[in-house]
């Protein structure tokens, strides 16, 4: 182990000092010369680019030098005083360039400073006009924009027209067909209209066939009687009580004969025959009319003569009204007076002024010597005729159209506001019923004494004409008659409320009628001049 | 084991005195450069220490025919990648320091050297070198569980030339004991004009004895034997080894840095 150890030892060593011999032989003896020579090779180097600079300084500078010497060289020889005054002169001279020179810089600077204020002015002016630029570009802009939005509109606008004229043109058509469709109704209805009237006309002329057999039957029986009579021993009676027809004294109703036929037609008055009357005896009638006039008629062999013509009013007559012993008439006028004629001279006597609007309605009240007058002016009035003044005035709130006297005190008015009203209504007596002829084209017959419409009469075609229109009962109370808007004429039944007959002759508007007081005749009065006498033969 | 250290502290100090100079004919400005001298390091490389010569000598060179710098000795030229030592041990003239390189910008050998563009390829070349020496002593699980810093630290302590940086991280490379024993001794044996021979060589045969390099060369160069007689000399850092020294000692304190044992073959000399 020892010797081992030895061994390696001595190799180690071997090595060891192997290495050391090594360096000693490679390394020791260069080591300091070759650090000494890095340094001077380094100290070289810096040195040598040092002189390399120096040897461009010292170029530049000998360079340099050469050029001052060329200077100098120029003047420096001529230093004599013939040269010099030359110079001086020279110098002299140059110094007046120069200064000229600095006179003419001083100028040009001064023109330099006015001419960078005037750029300077230019360019502010520019700036200006930039931004204007930029404003109108904005403003451009905004038009534009405007302009776009415009135009937009526009053609909203022209889809809406478009679509508004699609819309139009489509109803055209619907109107043209809905016209079409109105056209063909039209031609229906004429056709209807005339096939309505063939009807009618053969019902007329049935009616009439029947009316011939009752005559024929009614004469036949005439004849009959007449022979019976003709057997029966005759008794002589006096004269006078024979008439019937007597003047001043009022015929007596015993059976009312309803007219079947146009008696009689004539033309009363120049345009709407607004009231007609008979007088109480039944002798005569008299029809008022817009033409301003009171006409008296008279019968006589069937046929109507025209016994005078009362004048004095200034508008047209609207009613009439005889006095009970026929030696006044009165007549109530659109001229808001109300006047009375004497019938034996045929003169006005008296000139009621006072109402403010239409007189529509106007009686004798009693005896002769009162009339009550009905006004537009929502007034009734009294007068004294031997006065000739008002004596009352009533307030009755509303227009009225007709009125009716009762036994010479009591008043009963019928008003534009569908009602009547009574007035002074202290003595009742066997005219115990009223008629009235309302706007919705019906008769009502009022029973006074209970204060109660007792009866209503309606017709198919019936349609009061205005609000004046009068209708009477028949002398004997069982008949009503009234004329309608289409120129009939009806008669009602009135205890079985039914329409008895229908007349038919007028071509306009029935204004008025008027049964004679003993039950033979029947008059009425159209819109249109006419009158027309109706009796049962 | 003090030995041992002062052993590789003497390795570390081994130093080369150098004179580079500058053919006729690549000068091309009018004066003729000086040469340089300079004292190399054995354990370095050439492009790290040859900063200065570069410098120095670009400035005399036809600026549009240089190329990269190459080194040449006689006309052999100089391998980069070998460390300088190796390099003065194969080609140097003993006798006469110091050693003539000569510095060339043009007609670059391509098929003799490798082109070195910078540093960084020395390095990493170094460290390849380095995980290829431990692949072999440890199969390469030492270099692995270091930290890149160390990796860091043993190149730059070379490039600085720190002894004690260097040998605080490569002693662990170094570490042979117990389980941690050499596998393989990492070695080259370089020859002039034959290419150098790398074979796997364990530390110990197969009775457990250490082997000595005379039984590495018997394994590697046995034709180069005339009996017992070995026919060459060998050497490495410039000293000749006796064939009686362990491998294992070798490997562990005469490795360049790279942890390879480059052993170089001389014909025996007069001298020697």
């Amino acid at each position: 182990m020892k010797e081992m150890s030895t061994s390696e030892i001595d190799w180690k060593q071997n090595i060891f000092q192997q290495l050391k011999l090594r360096n000693k032989r490679e390394k020791e003896p260069f080591e300091n010369l070759i650090q000494s020579y890095s340094k001077s090779f380094d100290i070289a180097s810096s040195l040598k680019s040092k002189n390399a600079q120096l040897t461009v300084e010292v170029d530049r500078l000998k360079e340099e030098n050469t050029r001052l010497s060329e200077q100098g060289g120029g003047s420096s020889p001529g230093f004599n005083d013939k040269t010099h005054s030359v110079d001086v002169q020279k110098l002299y001279k140059l110094q007046e360039e120069l200064t000229e020179l600095h006179k003419k810089r001083g100028e040009n600077s001064q023109q330099i400073i006015d001419l960078n204020m005037l750029l300077q002015e230019k360019e502010r002016e520019l700036m200006i006009k930039d931004a204007k630029l930029h404003d109108t570009d904005a403003v451009v802009l905004a038009l534009k924009s405007e302009i776009k939005n415009l135009e937009m509109t526009i053609v909203e606008l022209e889809q809406t027209n478009q679509m508004l004229k699609d819309e139009h043109q489509a109803l055209g058509l619907a109107f043209t067909a809905m016209e079409e469709k109105y056209r063909k109704i039209q031609d229906e209805n004429a056709d209807l209209i005339t096939r309505w009237m063939h009807v009618k006309a053969k019902d007329a002329d049935k009616m009439n066939e029947d009316n011939d057999i009752q005559i024929k039957k009614r004469q036949a029986k005439l004849q009959k009687e007449l022979i019976d009579a003709a057997k029966e021993p005759v008794e002589i009676r006096p004269e006078s009580e024979a008439g019937i027809y007597v003047p001043g004294i009022v015929p007596i109703c015993v059976s009312v004969a309803l007219p079947n036929k146009a008696q009689h037609k004539f033309e009363a008055h120049d345009g709407e025959v607004n009231a007609v009357k008979w007088s109480p005896s039944g002798t005569m009638f008299a029809t008022g009319g817009s033409d301003r006039k009171i006409k008296l008629w008279e019968i006589s062999g069937g046929k109507c003569q025209s016994k005078g013509i009362l004048t004095g009013s200034n508008q047209g007559i609207m009613a009439l009204d005889f006095g009970i012993e026929e030696n006044y008439i009165l007549g109530a006028s659109n001229d808001f007076a109300s006047r009375v004629w004497s019938l034996t001279d045929q003169r006005l006597r008296s000139t009621l002024t006072g109402h403010s609007g239409k007189v529509l309605a106007a009686k004798f009240l009693g005896d002769c010597s009162k009339i009550v007058s009905g006004s537009h002016d929502r007034t009734l009035k009294i007068w004294d005729l031997t006065r000739i003044a008002c004596i009352k005035t009533i307030f009755a709130g509303s227009s009225c159209n007709d009125l009716v006297t009762l036994q010479g005190s009591n008043i009963i008015s019928g008003h534009f506001d569908k009602r009547l009203r009574f007035w002074d209504s202290h003595v009742s007596s066997d005219r115990s019923q009223l008629l009235c002829c309302t706007r919705d084209d019906s008769l009502k017959v009022i029973d006074l004494r209970m204060n109660q419409v007792s009866s209503s009469l309606y017709a198919d075609h019936f349609n009061v004409s205005c609000d004046w229109s009068r209708a009477v009962f028949s002398p004997d109370g069982t008949y009503a008659i009234a004329g309608s808007h289409d120129g009939s004429i009806f008669i009602w039944n009135i205890a079985k409320e039914k329409v008895e007959r229908v007349l038919k002759e007028h071509n306009n508007a029935v204004l008025a009628c008027a049964w004679h007081p003993s039950g033979q005749y029947v008059l009425s009065a159209d819109k249109q001049k006419k009158a027309v006498l109706w009796s049962d033969i | 084991m003090a030995d041992d250290r002062e052993i590789l502290k003497e390795l570390w100090e081994g130093r080369i005195p150098v004179r580079f100079s500058l053919p006729l004919e690549e000068v091309d400005s009018g004066e003729e450069p000086e040469s340089i001298y300079l004292m190399l390091p054995r354990l370095s490389y050439f492009p790290l220490v040859t900063d200065r010569v570069n410098k120095h000598f670009s400035k005399y060179v036809n600026q549009e025919e240089a190329t990269e710098m190459w080194l040449a000795y006689s006309e052999q030229p100089l391998k980069w990648h070998y460390p300088i030592g190796v390099l003065y041990d194969l080609y140097g003239d003993k006798d006469s320091t110091p050693w003539n390189i000569t510095v060339h910008f043009q007609d670059f050998p391509e098929d003799e050297i490798l082109h070195c563009p910078s540093k960084e390829a020395v390095e990493s070349q170094f460290m390849s070198m380095v995980k290829e020496a431990d692949s072999l002593k440890h199969r390469a699980q030492i270099i692995n569980n270091m930290q890149k810093r160390d990796h860091k630290q043993l190149w730059t302590a070379l490039l600085h030339d720190r002894y004690d940086q260097f040998w605080s991280v490569n002693k662990k490379l170094m570490e042979s004991s117990g389980d941690d024993m050499f596998k393989y001794i990492p070695f080259r044996i370089y020859q002039i004009d034959i290419p150098n021979i790398q074979k796997i060589f364990k530390p110990c045969n197969t009775d457990g004895e250490e082997q000595n390099l005379g039984e590495l060369l018997h394994e590697c160069v046995p034709h180069l034997w005339d009996e017992d007689k070995f026919t060459k000399r060998v050497v490495t850092h410039g000293i000749e080894m006796t064939l009686n020294t362990p491998v294992l000692w070798l490997s562990q304190n005469f490795s360049y840095p790279d942890n390879f044992l480059h052993l170089c073959l001389l014909d025996k000399t007069d001298t020697g």
